[in-house]
């Protein structure tokens, strides 16, 4: 008889042997796909988490190798200034998502007819209570006071680099004098000068969460100006504000990259611009909050590594001790097929063919239903893991060291019977 | 021949068997065991890394007339899910004078006109740690002489150091700190150090002069609290920063604070600030469903797999128990006998599962995690030309992760373990039993 044949009639006759090595071989299989899954989605997830601690670098004009001057404000740099260009050339470095500078000056606004816009709590005096403090800014949601979550964005959009004549302003303010996202209002960095007076469009409003009593936040100039009378500006608009005023520029600019480890390699790519003569320019990387967290970020996906490697390499034992379980019990039989004349190789041939008759059919469907599993299981004790996802990689990985494994295992546990003649392996008998 | 003799004799007879048998259920419950130390484990780094966020609330109490004070403070801290981490801040104004009680001079800046009774004046920031100042951590303050102030210390003050210089006082001088109220107050400081700015203070022409950055000067908020409320021996401040361990549980603490008796919580602001929680929040809460998910699969197929090997090792004994029931043994009698056998093992296994386990989650406690409780953070200053590196010791009061078997896993184990091993065993054996022995014997292998 050939063995091809003698495997098929072994695997059908004893069914319900060949149904649980089946059995098991596929819920093995399933658990090493999982769990190359797992530890994949793991890395993807921990650097997303890594990723929201909103890692940034600060460029900054170094007051201290610049000149300085004097005017009746007291002392200031002479420093140049970062221009729009310089901020563009270091964005386009590779893991920069985006960048924000600004410009603060105090603008007086008005309605369309040319009625000033009162501030919150007016002073009495008109040219005073139209004053708002205002940022003219390339990205208004990466501002400092947005990022740190004093004001949060509540209808509309931020200022962004459009070309566009834009304007964010609080949401006491547009209620005040009746304005909504769409209105149009003017501003003016001087009133009664030769400072022209624009047309601003409000793309956005904001709402102020942060208590502005609290004098932490009184060590600046724009402590003197209440939450609700800030304003933002697009930097297109800004430039022509202030197009009267030659030495108002940029002295800093954040930028902010996606992934966190990266960042020192990204500060040593911006510092190797040559247009840019960094003698003149600060670095600073700002990365505390990443810094508090990213120990027990590592911490978990350590651990979850951890367990899919014990888990496989587990696995893999098992496999062996359950094949040399189903063939010791097989020894009789060896003993039987020696004895008849058949051929040892031909023997183990035969046993490694019904277990891939058994693997043909537990591999593919071990894989289809892995990419299952995740998803069930999620859905059963309400967790949502999109990313759980078997892919063929993983399957073809599982699938070859497998097919070894199993070869392995039919191999070490035939051995030590082959070794012995017919007749000793018989008068051993069960 | 007694049922245990025989299933003694059995598993000696049989030690190949015997053997795989053992080395299975150790793998398993080992596997388990690890399994249900890395979820604690996880749990830990979860906590810390909500803890790492920092959430926290801040008390405005400065409407109040003797603002927060030490029985107030302490009522707060007593409330259950806060980490332990505090701040506490006053702000208030006052005259400087040297030790003899002559008057400081101060920048006057570009102002002309000196507001009445602040001709010696500037900001005074008290704080239980200097260190943490919003001057220190966004106006780009720097200590450059001394230590910074802490709540340890009492009556101290850090000057500018162009103030100093102005005024010839250096580290280790005294000189007296006067409220600029008609109250007459008067405290006695040494000076612990000296900061300078490293940015440029905006819009000077608009700033009073008693908030030029030259004129501030840091204290303890015992000292600010004398100034201000006339207390002794006691503090009192205008503001307190509370962290809490789970930034879920803010709102909940809030509540809890604003139940505390006998103060006027109408005049008070509480402000929640956990905007990098907020941030990070969907994050975590997918790498936690990836923790759950990976240790169910892990469990649920560990217990299937072990359900599968019993079943497939019985099977081997049809005709073993055939002979046993013509032999006039009864059912029971045979099953009992698997089932020592199973548990004979079970035991030993399950014995040392505890010592191969925890050795193991040792190994991953030891040797893979991070293991700091103290963190430390560097905070990078790269210049074109030089670059330094200061270290900057924070303690965020974190867990040490321990991964280890808990009494209660171990114990969820055994039970576990053994119910699985009497389940599965009666399981396989019931088709065998419910045939006849001649039904048995004939069905040979």
């Amino acid at each position: 008889m050939n063995l091809g044949i003698r495997a098929v009639l072994y695997t059908v006759r004893k069914w319900k042997k060949t149904l649980l090595v089946f059995a098991l071989l596929l819920a093995i299989m399933i658990l090493v796909l999982s769990g190359l899954a797992i530890a994949d989605a793991q890395e993807e997830q921990s650097a997303e988490l890594r990723g929201t601690t909103g890692v940034s670098f600060t460029v900054s004009r170094n007051t201290a190798t610049g000149g300085w001057g004097s005017g009746n404000g007291g002392s200031y740099s002479t420093q140049e200034y970062l221009t729009p260009d310089m901020m563009e050339q270091i964005a386009s470095v590779d893991g920069i998502k985006a960048y924000n500078a600004s410009i603060r000056t105090i603008l007086c606004l008005s309605n369309t007819k040319g009625q000033w816009l009162e501030q919150l709590e007016p002073t009495g005096h008109a040219l005073v209570d139209c004053q708002f403090y205002s940022y003219g800014c390339f990205n208004s949601e990466y501002h400092s006071l947005f990022l740190s979550g004093a004001l949060v964005l509540c209808d509309g959009k931020a200022v962004d680099m459009s070309d566009d004549n834009e304007i964010v302003i609080s949401k006491e303010i547009a209620d005040k004098h009746g304005l909504k996202v769409g209105d149009t209002i003017q501003a003016v960095n001087t009133p009664l000068s030769d400072d022209q007076t624009m047309e601003l469009e409000i793309v956005g409003v904001f709402e102020v969460v942060a208590d502005k009593t609290d004098e932490r936040n009184n060590f600046n100039e724009a402590s003197y100006y209440d939450y609700a009378n800030n304003a933002f500006v697009s930097e297109a608009a800004m430039k022509g504000l202030l197009e009267n005023y030659a030495d108002v520029g940029y002295a800093s600019a954040d930028f902010f990259v996606s992934d966190p480890e990266q960042l020192e390699v990204i500060i040593h790519q911006v510092q190797s611009i040559n247009s840019i003569n960094w003698n003149n320019f600060l670095v600073t990387a700002n990365d505390e909050v990443y810094e508090r967290v990213s120990n027990s970020i590592s911490d978990t996906s350590t651990l979850i590594t951890t367990l899919v490697i014990i888990t496989t390499v587990i696995s893999m034992v098992l496999i062996i001790l359950i094949l040399s379980i189903s063939i010791r019990s097989r020894k009789h039989e060896i003993g039987i097929l020696l004895a008849t004349g058949i051929g040892k190789t031909v023997i183990l041939l035969q046993y490694v063919l019904e277990i891939f008759l058994v693997a043909i059919a537990a591999f593919p469907l071990a894989y289809l239903s892995s990419r299952q599993v995740a998803r069930a299981l999620g859905t059963l004790f309400g967790k949502t893991v999109e990313n759980v996802i078997v892919t063929p990689h993983h399957f073809i990985l599982v699938s070859v060291v497998g097919t070894v494994l199993l070869v392995m295992a039919v191999l070490l546990s035939c051995i030590p019977i082959i070794r012995f003649s017919p007749k000793n392996i018989l008068s051993q008998m069960e | 021949m007694s049922l245990w003799k025989r299933a003694c004799l059995y598993s000696m007879r049989k030690r190949g068997k015997t053997i795989t048998l053992f080395m299975f259920l150790l793998i398993m419950a080992t596997l388990m065991l690890i399994c249900l130390s890395i979820r604690s484990a996880a749990e830990i780094a979860n906590a810390n890394i909500k803890k790492a966020l920092l959430g926290y609330f801040t008390v405005n109490a400065k409407q109040l007339d003797s603002g927060i004070t030490e029985d107030m403070l302490g009522q707060i801290l007593a409330i259950d899910g806060l980490s332990g981490k505090y701040t506490l801040r006053s702000y208030s104004y006052a005259n400087y004078f040297d030790a003899e009680r002559n008057p400081l001079e101060i920048n006057t800046g570009s102002v002309t006109q000196i507001p009445e009774k602040y001709a010696n004046a500037g900001k005074l920031v008290a704080n239980s740690n200097t260190e943490s100042d919003s001057y220190f951590i966004d106006a780009g303050f720097e200590l450059t002489e001394g230590i910074a102030i802490t709540s340890e210390q009492k009556n101290v003050v850090l000057l500018h150091e162009k103030f100093a210089e102005r005024n010839g006082l250096s580290v280790g001088d005294r000189m007296f700190l006067g409220d600029v109220s008609d109250k007459s107050r008067a405290i006695s400081v040494q000076v612990a150090g000296l900061f300078t700015n490293t940015k440029e203070q905006e819009a000077m022409e608009i700033t009073p002069m008693y908030d030029l950055y030259d004129n501030i000067v840091f204290t303890d908020p015992a000292t600010a609290s004398y100034l201000l409320y006339g207390t002794e021996g006691e503090t009192s401040v205008q503001y307190g920063d509370f962290y809490v361990n789970d930034p879920d549980n803010l709102e909940q603490v809030m509540a809890q604070v604003q139940e505390i008796k006998g103060v006027e919580w109408d005049e008070c602001i509480l402000t929640r600030y956990a905007k990098d929680y907020q941030n990070a929040k969907t994050s975590l809460a997918g790498l936690q469903n990836i923790v759950f998910i990976a240790i169910a699969i892990v469990s649920i197929i560990s217990f299937l797999v072990l359900v599968l090997f019993l079943t497939l090792r019985l099977r081997g004994r049809i005709h073993e128990t055939g002979i046993y029931l013509a032999m006039g043994v009864s059912k029971c009698t045979v099953l009992m006998q698997y089932l020592a056998e199973v548990f004979l093992v079970a035991a030993v296994a399950l014995l040392m599962s505890y010592g191969t386990s925890a050795a193991i989650s040792n190994q991953i406690g030891s040797t893979l995690l991070s293991q700091v409780t103290t963190d430390t953070y560097e905070t990078t200053d790269l210049t074109g030309v030089t670059e330094t590196i200061k270290e900057t010791l924070i303690d965020l009061g974190l867990s040490e992760i321990k991964v280890s078997v808990s009494g209660k896993d171990y114990l969820a184990i055994w039970l576990f373990g053994m119910a699985l091993c009497l389940g599965s065993t009666a399981l396989a054996a019931y088709p065998i039993m419910k045939m006849k022995p001649k039904n048995t014997l004939s069905q040979m292998s």
